[in-house]
């Protein structure tokens, strides 16, 4: 079954491009849904930082090889902290996803046993990818700020 | 007792100078080597003299970084070991140290060089090292199986062991290269010599892109020099055991009817025949890629010692009837 | 002959001889193929790629350098033996070129490692890299090639720099700039 029919409130964005908004609950069922029913490649997790909304939000892409359908499932979460259930059992690469994100970002996904230090070694700041992370400011007082060597 | 002194001075100036020679050439074939391959390459290349300069840049480095004093040894246990398997062989039909030049003790001695660079890649400690001293022994048991064998096919054909001997039985020009069964032997040693001289497609223990030069990815400086030493100096002892098997040691004049002008043109004629030998090799290392070690042992066991263990039949029967 | 003489000798033979090996983690990696081959043709100066440091006479950082490549970068440098030289290729190291601000990427790679030639561009050119090596033979030649010199000299300074930006912090900074309110 296509995406449209198994979520009525489904919004068509163009042909073969599929948005749906859920909630943080209904995720894992969601997904279990889709890869029932021909959604078998999950595409990658991504995250979007909607500061003045407070809140971050998680999207999810499949794709179906049968329908040549790409469906975003989109969940809101809010900014300060909010735990998210990890789907790594459907989609083993999920994980890798999820360590990625919550290294840039912060964002918590609970039943995930490998988050930790990922792509950044000892970085002891506040997630790098998020808004109000002043990257030039920080670049400007760390690596400017570095001494020459002093041949004196 | 003054002329003995004399005497024992005048061959330790004459040993030193032949392990000079051997050096001097074994550093000038490595800048040919290069120099073809370049031009095979339709490249420029270095200058000819190029591994003179590189030797001599590497004893000029510092020595800041050692793993024990058996990895300081290895490298010189290595040179001295190939510069004496050199001086037993016959080079030109003159031998140094031994009149006999045995085959069997030369197999013997081009395994203590071997040996000296597996010591000093197992100091190192490294795991590439360990990999590439691996490969190097079973390469080493690949190709030494062919070669033996050919080796005894011709210790039965000529009946004697000493290679001074094989090489004296092949003046005038009656080169085993030219007899049919031992045309076959030598092209069986020169795939031999191919893994011996550690060119593809049997550069395995080597292998800079996949396991960093192997044995020697933790040597620098000088520890370096003294490998390429000893690397460059295995060319010339391979080179001429070869050509003292099939291509009569390169001998075309007789010392007892010339004299000193019999040295320098078989000397000459030694060299440019060991220079060709090399160059083979060179053309082949460039046109192929590199076996697999599984391949290697299968091409040196299924096919090179078939042919030897062929030959070796042939020359028993042809002995008996 | 005089001790004078032989490093001069010496000073020749390694000036045409350079190995090299080359870390090809940021951009560039595509420039080297052509010079190594056919087209341009390094090995008639003497140049030679190496597979391992411990080979190596000069060291060709190419691109940019996040903090974690730094780390290696640093270990690489300091397993080759002296007297070892270092190319700085690309604009990356030396104001940090297109990633200028980027919260990860270092900028100037003097602070960590002493440089002896930088080549400018975003990409240099094949033969920018030649010209950079015989700047560098140069150099070699008159004696002014001592970045090595400057590393063991000044290794606390360059190691207080590349601990400050392993830890991403400048806390080692803080007394300087205490005594400086100080005198204030």
């Amino acid at each position: 079954m296509k995406a449209k029919e198994l979520f009525p409130d489904a919004q068509e964005l163009r042909k073969g491009r599929v948005r749906i908004e859920l909630d943080k609950e209904q995720i894992t069922d969601a997904l279990k849904k889709l890869k029932e029913n021909g959604y078998t490649h999950f595409v990658m997790l991504s995250c979007v930082d909607w500061i003045k909304e407070g809140k971050f939000e998680l999207v999810y892409h499949m794709w179906s090889y049968e329908y040549k359908e790409h469906v975003m499932l989109s969940v809101k979460i809010n900014r300060d902290g909010e735990d998210v259930v990890s789907n790594r059992e459907l989609f083993p690469q999920i994980e890798t996803y999820e360590r990625e994100i919550h290294e840039m970002f912060g964002v918590n996904f609970v039943g995930n046993p490998r988050l930790g230090e990922f792509i950044l070694e000892g970085w002891p700041h506040m997630p790098p990818m998020r808004k109000d992370f002043d990257t030039e400011k920080f670049v400007k007082d760390l690596y400017y700020k570095i001494p020459e060597v002093n041949e004196e | 007792m003054v002329m003995e002194i004399v005497d024992i001075l005048e061959k330790i100036l004459i040993l030193a100078g032949m392990v000079t020679l051997g050096f001097a050439i074994g550093m000038l074939f490595n800048g040919i080597a290069r120099k073809v391959s370049a031009r095979i390459q339709n490249r420029v290349g270095p200058p000819v003299y190029q591994g003179f300069i590189d030797v001599f840049k590497l004893f000029g480095k510092k020595t800041n970084i050692s793993h024990g004093w058996i990895f300081d040894l290895a490298a010189l246990f290595s040179v001295s070991g190939i510069a004496l398997a050199f001086l037993f062989l016959p080079v030109a039909g003159y031998s140094m140290l031994s009149t006999d030049g045995d085959l069997f003790l030369i197999l013997y001695l081009l395994a203590i060089p071997a040996l000296g660079f597996a010591l000093g890649a197992g100091a190192s400690g490294n795991p590439n090292a360990a990999v590439g001293v691996m490969r190097a022994l079973m390469s080493m048991l690949a190709y030494e199986l062919p070669l033996v064998m050919v080796m005894v096919a011709m210790m039965v054909y000529y009946n004697t062991t000493s290679l001074a001997n094989i090489v004296a039985a092949q003046a005038n020009m009656q080169w085993a290269f030219f007899i049919p069964i031992f045309f076959i032997g030598a092209l069986v040693a020169d795939m031999a010599l191919q893994g011996m001289l550690m060119e593809k497609p049997f550069d395995i223990p080597i292998a800079p892109h996949e396991i960093a030069t192997g044995p020697m990815v933790e040597f620098g400086g000088k520890h370096l020099g003294a490998l390429m030493l000893y690397k460059m100096m295995g060319t010339v002892v391979e080179t001429t055991l070869f050509v003292d098997l099939f291509l009569g040691g390169g001998v075309v004049l007789s010392v007892a009817q010339y004299g000193w002008l019999a040295y320098l043109v078989n000397f000459a004629v030694w060299f440019v025949l060991i220079l060709i030998v090399f160059l083979i090799a060179v053309m082949i290392d460039n046109v192929l890629p590199r076996f697999r070690i599984e391949q290697a042992l299968k091409f040196y066991w299924k096919y090179d010692a078939l042919i030897a263990i062929f030959i070796l039949i042939w020359i028993f029967a042809g002995v008996k009837i | 002959m005089k001790h004078e003489e032989w490093k001069k000798i010496s000073r020749i033979m390694s000036k045409r001889s350079l190995w090299m090996v080359h870390f090809c983690t940021g951009c560039g990696a595509m420039e080297m193929p052509p010079v190594m081959t056919s087209r341009y043709d390094m090995e008639r100066f003497g140049i030679f790629a190496m597979a391992t440091p411990r080979q190596a006479d000069v060291f060709l950082v190419t691109g940019y350098l996040a903090v974690k490549t730094l780390k290696r970068v640093v270990q690489v440098y300091e397993q080759m033996r002296d007297p070892k030289y270092v190319i700085g290729f690309g604009s990356c190291t030396i104001n940090g070129g297109m990633y200028w601000d980027s919260y990860n990427t270092i900028k100037d790679l003097s602070k960590y490692i002493p440089v002896d030639v930088y080549i400018a561009g975003c990409m240099p050119r094949p033969e920018a890299i030649i010209d950079s090596f015989l700047k560098l033979m140069d150099m070699i030649d008159k004696g002014e090639a001592i970045g090595w010199q400057k590393y063991r000299k000044y290794y606390d300074q360059y190691k207080r720099n590349q601990k400050m930006a392993f830890e991403y912090r400048l806390d080692e900074v803080k007394p300087i700039k205490e005594d400086d309110k100080n005198e204030s």
